[in-house]
């Protein structure tokens, strides 16, 4: 993918890892914490993090026409989503570069960065369509 | 918290199946706003990269789009409970269609603070 991609609607980043804190003992658990507050606090004080929460293990899925309800994803997949930050940087360079400062990465979670869209890409996709129609 | 979760399934619908989603998702969100349940909400690009390892030096491209799990956006909700929240999910336009809606209550206190917290209360009873 282009890194050098401008977005002006920002960037999220999706921690991804929920049983990466187990090897560590209380003393290491609290300093990842308080880095990763640090690092949240810098970023909003910089006005590059406009918004960020941890999610709490508990989790439902919703699918279907059938609208069924199951647990999932486990508190124990590597791909489960601890948090997010929403980030305001123009570009993907630079959320990238933000990404990789995480403090948890030398743990063990992987940071997902995604660009943000202006649009909801189901209407993006209505437009293009429409385009080719009248073509 | 609702992440939607979804391969690129609207790709399927014609252009009038699609239009008369996006209406309905429009009215939906906007009954939910009107009522203060709903906090606008974003969708992402169906591109991006994943970062891994110490220093982050692996940087690889994807999640990938046709992936059914993949995230295509979020809601906030502002609700008590994680029933009306799954009841509010469950009357999402978009999921006769396909995907799923992962349902997760937003912490008010990071879970390592509280693992810590609950290591540190074990360590003082084993030594009391």
């Amino acid at each position: 993918m282009n890194m050098n991609t401008q977005n002006q609607n920002g960037y999220m980043l999706l921690f991804r890892g929920n049983d990466w804190t187990k090897s560590l003992s209380p003393e290491e658990k609290q300093k990842v914490t308080d880095q990763w507050m640090a690092w949240f606090k810098r970023l909003t004080d910089d006005g590059k993090a406009i918004a960020g929460n941890p999610l709490e293990r508990e989790s439902k899925i919703v699918s279907g026409k059938n609208r069924v309800v199951s647990d999932g994803p486990f508190a124990e997949s590597k791909e489960a989503i601890g948090g997010y930050f929403l980030l305001d940087v123009a570009s993907f360079d630079d959320a990238v570069a933000i990404a990789r400062e995480c403090p948890g990465l030398p743990h063990g979670v992987q940071v997902e960065v995604r660009p943000v869209a202006g649009e909801c890409p189901i209407a993006s996709e209505l437009k293009h369509e429409a385009q080719f129609a009248h073509a | 918290m609702l992440l939607y979760r979804s391969d690129e399934w609207y790709n399927r619908l014609s252009q009038e199946e699609l239009q008369k989603l996006i209406n309905q998702n429009k009215a939906w969100f906007e009954r939910l706003t009107g009522q203060g349940k709903a906090k606008p909400g974003r969708a992402l690009e169906r591109t991006g990269v994943t970062v891994s390892g110490k220093n982050g030096r692996f940087v690889m491209d994807g999640p990938f789009a046709e992936s059914k799990e993949a995230i295509g956006g979020y809601l906030t909700l502002d609700v008590e409970t994680i029933e009306e929240a799954i009841a509010i999910a469950q009357s999402s336009p978009g999921l006769a269609y396909g995907g799923s809606i992962e349902v997760r209550p937003m912490a008010d206190e990071c879970p390592l603070d509280v693992r810590a917290r609950e290591l540190a209360r074990e360590e003082q009873l084993v030594n009391a």
